[in-house]
């Protein structure tokens, strides 16, 4: 009875642990032959195994018997599984491993795209160039004008991509569209962007050929990515010369809240600093934000974003065309802003993204004794889901619905008029990523909209490409066409025109290594639709139709080194626009008075460890616009100087907790003059009288402390301070 | 008889029992002991693969993850190529997460993601600085709330703040006396066994000798 009961015992024991012991060995190597030194090879659901020496070559015994799979795993290829039969004969192995598909080290499709962000390798654009670029002065756009395809228009400060006008490029915040990214200005002076830009983690900028997912741009997208949740408790201060302002983030398990308040009055600085502006009462605005972050699920995030902020300006202008008088401009600016988002994982791997964005954006101005006033609201709500149906293809569909209200109104003594519209547009976009292999890219997608205010529909293919040829280089292709709505101011009086169209052309080189980056690129853009102005008046449906049209064309050059020079990096961007357009009141094809044919860029910046400062500068030149005088017979026949600028700025890490920033425009004093402004009517001699457009200020200096308080580990700073 | 039968039973799977947990506890005895003649990424490789077979066969044990993953971390400061670097870590993290959902309450877990984020963050300072700071501080926070004593979390933000005092040229005189103070009471550290983690006291001798 006991030999019964031991016999199992034994029986197991010999099973485990076996006599024989077999030899397994062999190679592992890459799909050309090549030894794979370090893989893991080891036999399933047991200890045996180890891994390959310098010239791919593994030993290893056994003391398992019969069929058993033999695994080999190694970073960056598939792992594979093969069956073997350990009978103690030594086996012989040589395996191949294929290379594993990785989306991050996979070709990109870069025409007419630059992204920044987290994880991208790509150094063309870095999430910090957007707060250390000394042009930029702190403002998204301005570090946006620092990179090819864009003209920088001194009068205006907004975004002018490829020969197109700035109504033409958009930006979207995760997603959905902002209707009012700039602040306001009296006419003729820059605005800057509303958005912070630390607000941003993210920055996808493309100057042409972009996804079906955006629409309403005929030249240029701007996406920003908002940061996710915050991990630290924060209070942060600042002091600067043109303002204050305060923030505090408060973290919880899942979620965090943000607010902030600030306070900009420009009155101090302008009254030390001279001005080319005669203000009655200088720059002064307030801007309240909070918000939101939740964790929902593994993949799931909430984001919820208020911003509310008012304005206001004076200044004493010249009248059109009198030296000796002046009329008073009053601006009141009124905006608020909400944008939330939601992405989630549903199932069978579908990611749903969600997003809705509201603004709400006043002008009051006032003009001596009449006002001007202009209203917009603007939603946009947006679904979309997507796929990885295979580690070679994506794919995404969404919907739209864009929701715009537009009005203006004329109040004088003895006069008053109104006008205004509401359009609204669904619209709907699918898009397929189609990876041939590592090197092959394709993206194929659609996009279809329909606007019930102007009674039409618009469909646009678009299709894009890029071919890795080595580690290093890389060409990518972009050909699409966009749809856009004509301009508000001319929607206004009329809804019987069609979507205004540009196709785009854009052929990429990218050269990347080491730190180094050199792109290129040729485009070119054929506009039709334009608006185009009639004999009838403006304010009549009859004073426009869309027989406008046009063309931009150039080439792109971008090099970029952050090895070179040891604490040092630098980029410089050139870029060659030829854009002529045939629209509005022109009377014949002439390039648009906002083009600059040669534009180029140079940024440094470098990192002092001793004095840990970075210190930046920047260059920028763009050659003479066009401006038309209208006491020549000659359309567009004046010439601007050419612009050019000098910047730099300095930031200093005082301690863990505080920056100083300084930063100064236009340093040696460049001078700067946008042509002129003609009064509408000729004078009793019959001249159209002139205003010249100058910058406010000659130069523009920034001083500003900025103070962050945070619990790290164990200590706690804010508790230090109460 | 029946009896007989089920003790021997019982007698037999605590046998196995026993042999499979001995065998976990040899194989990673002699993985750990070749810790001390790793050099290279590839020596780091080698004992990486070790203990990555180990986490496969022992899938409700937390330390082979550990220790696979601290090789990883180890292998991303030597290499020189940025986006192999990155490719270590991804694959350190991977296993960083395995382990957190296998033992969620443990200091020594917490403490390895901060030299995690530290190894993110190394990578390129000047634009990740912002991001894997304060996730090093906060991993750093969540292991001493578990065990303020753990010297591996201890010397994680000792190396955090002797950084950031040199890079600001602040007073390092308080930390290196905590560093002595950290050496001091190193040896005081129980592990909880033979296979948790001890390592890290030659990094504080090193800050303590750096004095000089």
């Amino acid at each position: 009875m006991k030999i019964l009961t031991i016999l199992p015992i034994f029986l197991i024991a010999i099973s485990l642990y076996g006599f024989g012991q077999t030899k397994i060995s062999g190679a592992i190597l890459d799909e050309s032959g090549n030894p794979l030194p370090g893989a893991n090879v080891y036999i399933e659901n047991t200890y045996d195994g180890t891994s390959t020496n310098p010239s791919g070559g593994f030993e290893f015994v056994s003391n398992e018997r019969g069929k058993q799979n033999i695994i080999v795993d190694f970073i960056g290829f598939e792992s594979t599984s093969s069956e073997i039969h350990l009978a103690g004969n030594p086996i012989l192995l040589s395996l191949k491993l294929k290379e594993k598909f990785n989306q991050l080290d996979a070709v990109n499709i870069s025409a007419g795209t630059f992204e920044a962000g987290d994880k991208k390798k790509s150094i063309a654009l870095t999430p910090i160039d957007m707060v250390t670029t000394p042009s930029a002065a702190g403002d998204i756009y301005g570090a946006i004008q620092a990179l090819p395809g864009t003209t920088t228009v001194g009068e205006s400060g907004k975004l002018y991509v490829k020969g197109g006008d700035s109504r033409e490029s958009k930006t979207f915040i995760d997603g959905t569209l902002v209707y009012a990214p700039y602040s306001s200005s009296p006419p003729n002076q820059a605005v800057r962007g509303r958005f912070n830009p630390f607000m941003f983690s993210g920055t996808m900028f493309s100057t042409g050929g972009y996804s079906a997912e955006y629409g309403q741009a005929l030249s240029g997208v701007l996406a920003l990515k908002t940061n996710e949740v915050p991990v630290e408790d924060q209070l942060n201060l600042s002091i600067m010369s043109v303002g204050v302002g305060a923030a505090g983030t408060k973290t919880y398990e899942k979620s965090s809240v943000s607010a902030s308040l600030n306070y900009y009055n420009l009155k101090p600085y302008m009254q030390l600093a001279p001005q080319n502006l005669n203000w009655n009462a200088e720059p002064e605005s307030v801007n309240g934000e909070v918000s939101y972050r939740l964790k929902t699920a593994k993949l799931g995030l909430l984001k919820l974003y208020t911003s509310v902020s008012r304005s206001n300006m004076s200044l004493a202008q010249a009248n059109q065309g009198a030296t000796d008088s002046h009329e008073n401009f009053n601006l009141v600016n009124d905006n608020v802003f909400v944008n939330t988002s939601w992405i989630g994982e549903l199932n069978n791997n579908w990611i749903l993204s969600t997003g809705l964005s509201y603004t709400n954006n006043i002008d009051y101005v006032t003009l001596d004794t009449a006002k001007y006033n202009e209203y917009l609201k603007g939603g946009h709500a947006k679904a979309m889901i997507s796929k990885k149906v295979t580690d070679k293809i994506k794919i995404k569909f969404g919907t739209e619905l864009f929701s715009k209200q537009f009005e203006n109104e004329f109040l004088a003594p003895n006069d008053s008029i109104y006008n205004g519209f509401e359009s609204n547009m669904a619209t709907a976009f699918a898009e397929t990523d189609i990876y041939a292999s590592e090197k092959f890219v394709t993206r194929i997608g659609a996009r279809f909209e329909y606007s019930n205010y102007l009674k039409r529909f618009n469909f646009s293919p678009r299709i894009s490409t890029a071919y890795k040829f080595s580690k290093t280089s890389q060409v990518s292709l972009a050909y699409g066409w966009f749809f856009q709505d004509a301009a508000d101011e001319y929607l206004l009086y009329t809804n019987k025109l069609d979507f205004e169209r540009a196709d785009h052309y854009t052929l990429n080189y990218q050269y990347e290594k080491n730190q180094r980056i050199i792109r290129s690129e040729l485009f070119y853009k054929g506009y039709s639709n334009l608006v185009k102005f009639t004999d009838a008046p403006f304010y009549t449906a009859e004073g426009y139709n869309n027989k406008g049209n046009g063309y931009a064309y150039g080439f792109d050059l971008f090099f970029r080194d952050n090895k070179t020079i040891k604490n040092g990096e630098y980029w410089i961007s050139y870029s060659y626009i030829d854009a002529e357009k045939n629209y509005l009141d022109f009377p014949e094809t002439s390039a648009p008075k906002y083009s600059s044919k040669h534009n180029f860029t140079l940024v440094y910046k470098h990192w002092i460890p001793g004095m840990r400062s970075q210190i930046a500068a920047s260059y920028k030149y763009a050659s003479p616009r066009v401006y038309n005088n209208p006491n020549s017979s000659i359309f567009n026949g004046e010439q601007t100087m050419a612009y050019q600028t000098f910047d730099m700025s300095w930031s200093y890490l005082f301690c863990q907790s505080i920056i100083f920033y300084a930063s100064a425009s236009n340093l040696p004093g460049f001078k700067q003059h946008f042509g002129y402004n003609y009064s509408d009517t000729p004078n009793d001699e019959g001249v159209y009288a002139a205003t010249p457009l100058v910058p406010g200020a000659k130069r523009f200096f920034i001083l500003g402390c900025f103070i962050t308080l945070s619990r790290k580990g164990d200590i706690n700073q804010l508790d230090k301070i109460n | 008889m029946k009896k007989t039968l089920l003790i021997t039973v019982a007698l037999f799977i605590a046998v196995v029992l026993t042999a499979g947990n001995e065998k976990y506890y040899q194989k990673m005895g002699e993985t750990l002991g070749q810790y001390a003649t790793c050099k290279s990424v590839d020596d780091f490789q080698n004992l990486a693969n070790q203990f990555n077979r180990i986490s496969k066969m022992e899938t409700a044990e937390w330390l082979p993850l550990y220790y696979e993953a601290h090789c990883y971390i180890i292998m991303s400061f030597i290499e020189q190529d940025v986006i192999k670097k990155d490719g270590f870590l991804d694959v350190a993290e991977t296993a960083i997460n395995k382990m957190i959902e296998l033992q969620p309450n443990e200091a020594e877990v917490y403490a390895l993601q901060a030299f995690f984020y530290t190894g993110r963050l190394v990578v390129d300072p000047a634009s990740r600085g912002q991001k894997y700071g304060p996730m090093s501080g906060q991993a750093i926070g969540r292991s001493m709330a578990i065990d303020p004593t753990n010297p591996r979390a201890r010397l994680m933000k000792l190396q955090n703040d002797l950084g950031t005092a040199h890079f600001f040229g602040n007073d390092v005189t308080p930390y290196y006396a905590q560093a002595e103070a950290l050496l001091a009471s190193w040896d005081k550290f129980e592990p909880k066994s033979q296979i948790h983690p001890v390592w890290g006291k030659d990094q504080v001798v090193g800050i303590v000798n750096s004095k000089k």
